[in-house]
């Protein structure tokens, strides 16, 4: 257990220094990209110019510049976006439970329901249940969620915003918990349903399909043979077995929405998450916010496949790592 | 419909040749009794505006440089002169602020001295003194980043040292406080008819002593009605009363309607629109997209406010790069283009105008001339000549060849890519749309090492002279090659027509009027070499909520937000 | 509700329903009789042919029915219908005569589905956006599928170092944030004057093999985890055991043993992942970073309507709808697929 911790800390390590090195130069090999120039706004003189790439360290040698870079972002944490000229690990601190109250709300309706799902479509196999779910949920998956949250936005902002059932709406936008829970819940509701359609049916379908076919496993047959009860065989040997694929897939799934993989949700309802901050800095070319937002995600991504691998071997004690 | 980064350009300068060869007279005296005195409508409340994001750049308003911050600072701070606070035409007026009265400068118009008034307090309580303002200037040139330092600044003597050195910067031959007697000398390098309009914008906002010399996160203390209290970039801003103004001059610095101003980002502009709709925002500061405008005018005309601008919206032509190094090229594509069709992308006839030419309808120099039209001689642009175009490029020979179009991802602007990349291929070309983000489009543009051969562009006034269009835009020492700061995209430099162009500068020093006669015939020079395609003249687009009363469009600071009310 | 007696009732079937023979069939001709009594399999199958066929007739459609074109700006044009003139796109009607809409629906051939923004024929463009989200969708997932099947393969079967290698790259490309990759590749792309080259081969900015490589590659782990996971598992399992002791070698145990079993559960991925794949495309091109302008996608086409939402929606919801219907008949074949190779699952139709 101890070695396995140690070893995925120093993964971690050479995962985040990887992608930070990566990102440095994608960035500086984009042509056409200035930072001081972009820093100094519209019409600057050379002199600004200039005053801007030293005082940015952005006339010395590369590896001195990533090295600043790292130490601005880990040890003195006082990196300033080129865009804002403001600092980023406080706008990314301030833009984190937005995305997790997001990704973590939509996590348990899509867990809860998608288990539901599976479960009622494997159980009631052979009724006109198992299809109709079935169908339900792959329309879910076949919707863009970009799409559906447009959609959404004008059924309930606008064209319906006077119907009963829309006019609790509130404008876009995030709330604190803290501030105003009532608030907070009722904008982030419609994203949370939003967010979660999708999934819902990815993870219904993949845990009906796993279920069907450890059903025919001889080991099932077997503790059926034994006299045991559909309901014990169902929770005790299908689903434990099933539900390998299904964690493997929501941990990769879980760890990219916190890493700011909702941002096309955000974008949608206005949410002021990490994705929307990795969104607006990538088409901007800000680097200090992309690198810490890169660095964020990727860290996260990372913990969620070191817990996956845990879950895993929980779980099947075949594939307990070495 | 605009890129942001428009709004970067000065257009509160306002700076008006007239008034610069008037000298200090029509910038009147101390006046605290005016008719425009805040508008219908009760104070207080809560003014709430939405916008997409934060003004990009810096929070410091010695550096910053956007109309989005701009347009807050002018409530929370105050220069030594101000913009008249009002709308229509009297709002280029330029009237004293921290300063009793405008003196007339001395010594050839290099000396300036203003008294300053007593009893302004900062919202930190402390009380305005002349050292403050030297303290300003010192900072302007210390924190190394502030953008016209070293071009309108340095006028102030020992200016041009600063700009070399800032960390030692010393200014004690150029700005001259003396606490004891309230006043405050400038010396500048030469005679500068435009020094007023320079101490009237946010570069010059007066700070008080003891701000730290590097980029503050967030706006220091001002003299102004409201202070900064909350400045996340991606959260909202947030202005408060400041509990320590008092009223001293309606004209310069009015007491704001609303007791407080909050600006919240990350929305996108369809739900802004949405927003201001619905009540929940007062007013929308990105522009509405092109889908809702019927709605709008449909169901909230009395909401929605449109205003002349003097600008102009163009694809650059690279003049040195083939196949648009060659004129026949040029004016095959401008004979091509669909005038209309522009305007439409842009939201309609109400919004836009065509144009083939330089300069803006109402500036100084215009005259009305467009020849890339069927049956031109009216001066007005009626219908693309199709026959005519391709005439000319099969003349040019250049047929075939591969055409970059390149333009923002704004929606706007990437729909006039868009049209243009389908008119080059229907042309005969092998069009390709370039579309990068507007934070880096410009700057790649302007540098000539991207080789760029078609790139859309846009020009708002610094101020109401002709020079600064076409001596600007398409004038020879304009085009540094290799550099991203070369206005002049085109690259254009015909001797002849810069020759015109430097006598039409030195006749407008002495007589604005004859000069303009010569710019105008500057203009059509210039039109005839083809070094854009002139695709229309914009109006500006403000949509307030019902609430809101007392809506007032300058043409420096566009909308007065506290001079509204939303009680 | 007791559903279970697959041995029985399945031999019966088989042997009913292949007349009496099942000696000296294969598993995969057993399956494709399997697959053929799935009506809904083939049913979905039909309108999947069938999508892809309209896609790529859109040529046709283009010239012989609507006389339209798909990537021509036609801001200023006008057409007949019903004896009226009618603009393509019209000035507001509102008191301020603000905005400019593009024309509604018309349910005729010639603009179908109405303009877009730039007023070209909406239902023709879509059919040319099947076309490229088509070939990008099914071209990643098999690229996608065929690099994990092999990297999965390795990973699971010889373990040790190979595997924690494979399995760290696999991680490494997975925390690489997808959006990153993709725009900064595009950026790159874009602001080079003359296209990615990379030894012989030149891209320019606008071709679809820039997309499919960039999606195909990022789903690669997504694909691969289960297959090692499987391959692992089958590496223990018995019969894995009785051929080795048989003295077969390592490749032979990977093609005849493990291979087989690793590729139906490819085959029942791939629908699902092509359609992850669609809706990827569909995502990029939405932010613009996927096919370019004025090529369609049914990704692009959904970013048109996003600004035409509140006035004509059906620019969004007609691709959306193509999207949604395309990938039901992927994953209804998908589950037939499954059924079929799975010769000890009951067939559904049955019940």
């Amino acid at each position: 257990m101890a070695t396995f911790i140690v070893r995925r800390v120093l993964w971690l390590i050479v995962v985040l220094f990887a992608i930070s090195v990566l990102v440095f130069l994608i960035f500086f090999a984009i042509p056409g990209v200035d930072p001081a120039r972009q820093m100094a706004g519209r019409n600057p003189t050379a002199e600004t110019i200039r005053n801007i790439k030293h005082e940015f360290g952005l006339d010395r040698p590369l590896p001195v510049r990533y090295g600043l870079m790292m130490k601005h972002i880990f040890i003195s944490r006082d990196l300033i976006s080129y865009g804002s000229h403001t600092k980023v690990i406080p706008e990314i601190l301030s833009a984190a439970p937005v995305t997790l109250s997001l990704v973590f709300g939509a996590a348990v309706i899509w867990i809860v329901f998608s288990i539901l799902t599976g479960l009622a479509a494997a159980v009631f196999r052979g009724t006109i249940i198992d299809p109709l779910l079935m169908i339900l949920a792959l329309i879910g998956i076949s919707i863009p969620v970009f799409w559906l949250g447009e959609v959404v936005n004008l059924i309930t902002q606008s064209r319906l915003h006077h119907f009963f059932l829309f006019s609790w709406v509130p404008p876009l936008g995030y709330t604190p918990l803290t501030q105003d829970p009532v608030m907070w819940f009722e904008q982030l509701l419609l994203p949370w349903l939003t967010l979660s359609v999708l999934y819902i049916g990815f993870y219904a379908r993949v845990l009906r399909a796993n279920l069907i076919e450890t059903e025919s496993e001889d080991y099932v047959r077997t503790a059926r043979a034994k006299g045991l009860s559909e309901r014990r065989v169902l929770l005790r040997h299908t689903l434990r077995t099933s539900l390998i694929t299904f964690v493997s897939l929501f941990g990769l799934d879980f760890g990219v929405l916190v890493g700011g993989g909702a941002l096309l949700t955000e974008v949608v309802f206005g949410l002021p998450g990490v994705g929307l901050l990795t969104y607006n800095s990538l088409t901007s070319l800000d680097l200090p916010v992309i690198m810490t937002t890169v660095i964020y995600g990727a860290f996260f991504i990372t913990l969620a496949s070191a817990l996956v691998d845990l879950v895993y071997a929980w779980l099947d004690p075949r594939v307990r790592p070495a | 419909m605009r890129a942001r980064s428009l709004f970067l350009l000065v257009v509160a300068l306002g700076l008006t040749a007239t008034l610069a060869a008037c000298g200090g007279s029509s910038k009147s005296g101390s006046k605290t009794t005016t008719s425009n005195s805040t508008s219908a409508g009760a104070a207080g409340g809560t003014f709430l505006a939405v916008a997409k994001a934060a003004p990009s750049g810096s929070p410091d308003p010695q550096i910053d440089y956007t109309l989005q911050e701009w347009q807050l600072l002018i409530f929370t701070h105050d220069g030594l002169v101000a913009f008249k606070r009002v709308g229509g035409t009297e709002g280029t007026k330029i009237v004293p602020d921290l300063v009793t009265s405008i003196p007339n400068p001395t010594d050839g118009g290099k000396t300036y001295t203003f008294t300053i008034r007593k009893g302004i307090k900062f919202s930190n309580g402390k009380e305005l003194k002349p050292s403050d303002v030297k303290y300003t200037f010192l900072r302007l040139f210390k924190i190394g980043q502030s953008p016209n330092a070293g071009s309108w600044y340095n006028v102030i003597v020992g200016g041009d040292a600063c700009v070399k050195t800032p960390k030692t910067c010393n200014l004690d031959q150029g700005v001259i406080a003396d606490d004891a007697k309230s006043t405050v000398t400038f010396h500048l390098t030469r005679g500068d008819p435009e020094f007023l309009d320079k101490l009237a914008v946010p570069f010059a906002f007066i700070l008080p002593t003891g701000t730290p010399n590097k980029e503050a996160q967030i706006p220091p203390p001002g003299t102004g009605p409201y202070k900064w209290a909350q400045y996340n970039t991606n959260k909202q801003i947030k202005l408060v009363r400041n509990p320590f103004f008092k009223l001293w001059s309606t004209d310069a610095q009015p007491a704001g309607n609303p007791d407080v101003i909050v600006e919240k980002f990350g929305l996108s502009d369809e739900a802004q629109v949405t927003e201001v709709e619905n009540g929940q925002a007062d007013w929308m500061f990105d522009t509405p997209p092109a889908d809702r405008l019927n709605e709008m005018s449909t169901k909230y005309p009395s909401q929605v406010f449109i205003n002349p601008l003097t600008a102009v919206y163009y694809f650059a032509f690279n003049v040195r790069v083939p196949p648009f190094n060659n004129l026949k090229a040029r004016q095959g594509v401008n004979y091509a283009t669909d005038r209309n069709a522009l305007v439409k992308i842009y939201g309609g006839p109400k919004l836009a105008t065509p144009t083939c030419q330089i300069l803006p309808p109402g500036f100084p120099g215009y005259k009305a001339y467009c020849p890339y039209t069927k049956n031109p001689g009216s001066g007005k642009w009626t219908a693309p000549d199709l026959a005519k175009a391709r005439q000319l490029i099969a003349a040019s020979g250049t047929k075939g060849a591969t055409v970059k179009v390149n333009t923002d991802t704004t929606d706007v602007n990437k729909a006039f890519g868009e049209y243009f990349v389908s008119l080059l291929n229907k042309l005969g070309y092998k069009a390709q749309l370039q579309a990068l983000s507007a934070d880096i489009q410009y700057p790649y543009c302007q540098n000539s090492k991207n080789k760029v051969q078609f790139c859309y562009s846009s020009w708002y006034q610094d101020y109401p002279a002709a020079s600064d269009f076409l001596n600007v835009l398409l004038g020879c020492s304009d085009f540094v090659p290799n550099s991203s700061a070369s206005p002049n995209i085109s690259e254009f430099c015909v001797k002849p027509i810069q020759a015109q162009m430097n006598a039409a500068l030195k006749t407008g020093i002495l007589n604005p009027t004859a000069a303009n006669t010569q710019w105008a015939a500057v203009d059509k020079a210039v039109t005839d070499q083809a070094p854009w395609v002139s695709m229309l003249n914009p109006k500006y687009l403000n949509f307030v909520s019902k609430r809101v009363k007392g809506f007032q469009f300058s043409p420096q600071w566009y909308f007065l937000i506290d001079q509204a009310s939303v009680k | 509700m007791a559903v279970f007696e697959p041995e029985a009732e399945l031999a019966t079937l088989d042997i009913e329903e292949l007349g009496g023979e099942v000696a000296g069939r294969s598993p995969w001709a057993l399956a494709g009789r399997r697959l053929l009594h799935n009506k809904l399999a083939i049913a979905a199958a039909v309108v999947f042919v069938l999508i892809v066929a309209v896609s790529f007739a859109a040529p046709l459609y283009a010239r012989h029915i609507a006389h339209t074109d798909a990537f021509t700006s036609n801001l200023s044009g006008t057409f007949r219908l019903h004896g009226k003139t009618i603009q393509v796109i019209q000035q507001g009607t509102g008191k301020l005569g603000l905005g400019e809409t593009p024309v509604a629906p018309t349910w005729h051939a010639k603009y179908f589905l109405g303009a877009d923004s730039q007023g070209r024929d909406v239902a023709t463009r879509v059919l040319y956006g099947g076309r490229a989200s088509l070939e990008i969708g099914i071209g990643s997932a098999v690229l996608a599928s065929v690099l994990a099947v092999v990297f999965g393969l390795i990973a699971g079967f010889f373990g040790g170092w190979t595997d924690a290698l494979l399995s760290r790259l696999m991680d490494l490309i997975w925390a690489f944030p997808v959006y990153l990759l993709a725009i900064s590749l595009a950026t790159v792309l874009l602001t080079a004057p003359n296209g990615l080259r990379i030894g012989f081969v030149h891209l320019n900015a606008s071709s679809l093999w820039i997309p499919l490589g960039i999606i195909g590659v990022i789903y690669v782990p997504y694909v691969f985890r289960p297959i090692r996971g499987q391959v692992l598992s089958l590496r223990e399992r018995e019969f894995v055991e009785a051929a080795i002791a048989q003295g077969a070698s390592n490749l032979r145990l990977i093609f005849s043993e493990v291979l087989p079993n690793v590729a139906s559960t490819v085959i029942v991925l791939l629908p699902l992942m092509i359609a992850t794949t669609i809706l990827t495309e569909s995502a990029l091109s939405y932010l613009s970073i996927g096919v370019q302008p004025p090529k369609a996608s049914w990704g692009t086409i959904i970013e048109d309507g996003q600004g035409l939402l509140y006035t004509r929606p059906w620019v969004a919801i007609a691709p959306g709808i193509m999207i949604v219907l395309t990938v039901l008949a992927l994953n209804v074949l998908g589950d037939g697929l499954r059924d079929a190779l799975d010769p000890r699952s009951k067939l559904r139709m049955k019940g």
